[in-house]
């Protein structure tokens, strides 16, 4: 039974080409763990390091993002659930690598955030540099856990479009999960 | 009298060598904390103390290679302040070193140098840092 189990879930990973992954609470030490193991998977393959950099940063952006989301909800009765929802997979296509991550949302959340993306997937990469210049010269709000611009460091370094998707699951919470690929 | 600032590095933060005697100021390694902002405070705060007391030249090394977004808040919040003091007369020279082969640190450290006037050197290395 146990066997079984684990055998799915490797032929799962498998099916989608995932190299590295991890499911639950996010903590800077597993974040740091995960990084160098991306890191050195690539480095043995041999990959530029520039990309190897891209997805590094991609990889950091995201589960920050989780990370700082997750900070913020501390208040919030859905704390425990948001805060061990966290999901980030690193995987091949066939040329490139992949930084796909998921978490859980208030679902008032929802339109603000797809209303980010969607404003900075069309940019191309002047506008979005553009911005990012603009948006990390801003005064931050006293207690900020980050620069609030992740999103279009994120877009600045996919070379497709960002896909995203928000799947809502009852009447306060949400699925957000996030494919970028480098 | 400000003391020397010393930080040891860590995976996720870089190492800070800041000798007010010898007006040098050296940041080496990566920068992705948990909270840039927490890391770099007392950072900013020691230049601040720093800055009221120099009148000699300023030497400035940076090696980093990887900055996130809050940490590039960071680093630029400092390279305000040193283009601040510039402005007022002080001298201020800064070598910023990357790794050759990777294009995307190169192009993070001329996004920098575009905002400030002071001398900004951007110089390539050839093993990684």
């Amino acid at each position: 039974m146990l066997k079984n189990m684990l055998l799915d879930l490797q032929n799962n990973l498998r099916a989608y080409r995932v190299l590295i992954s991890f499911s639950g609470r996010f903590s800077q030490g597993i974040i740091e763990e995960l990084g160098d193991a991306i890191r050195k998977y690539m480095e043995v393959e041999d990959k530029p390091r520039n990309s190897i950099y891209n997805v590094f940063a991609v990889f950091v952006e995201q589960t920050h993002n989780i990370k700082n989301y997750v900070a913020e909800q501390e208040c919030s009765p859905y704390y425990e659930q948001i805060a061990n929802s966290g999901i980030i997979t690193i995987g091949k296509t066939d040329n490139r690598y992949y930084v796909c991550s998921g978490n859980l949302i208030q679902h008032k959340d929802a339109g603000i955030l797809s209303s980010r993306i969607d404003k900075l997937i069309d940019l191309d990469k002047n506008e979005l540099k553009k911005l990012y210049k603009e948006e990390i010269k801003k005064d931050l709000p006293p207690g900020s856990k980050g620069a609030g611009v992740g999103l279009i460091d994120i877009a600045r370094k996919t070379s497709q479009r960002i896909e995203y998707s928000i799947l809502k699951l009852d009447d306060n919470l949400s699925f957000f999960s996030i494919k970028v690929q480098v | 009298m400000l003391h020397k600032l010393y930080i040891e590095k860590t995976r996720g933060t870089p190492e800070v060598v800041f000798d007010p005697e010898q007006n040098t100021l050296i940041l080496r390694g990566q920068s992705y904390p948990e909270n840039a902002f927490k890391f770099y405070e007392p950072v900013l705060e020691w230049i601040n103390q720093y800055f009221v007391q120099c009148n000699s030249p300023v030497f400035v090394e940076i090696k980093l290679s990887y900055i996130n977004t809050s940490s590039s808040k960071c680093i630029m919040m400092l390279l305000e302040k040193f283009e601040e003091e510039f402005q007022k007369g002080l001298e201020v020279r800064l070598n910023w070193y990357y790794d050759e082969e990777n294009e995307s640190e190169l192009e993070c450290a001329e996004e920098f140098k575009e905002d400030v006037n002071f001398t900004f050197n951007i110089i390539p290395l050839q093993e990684e840092v």
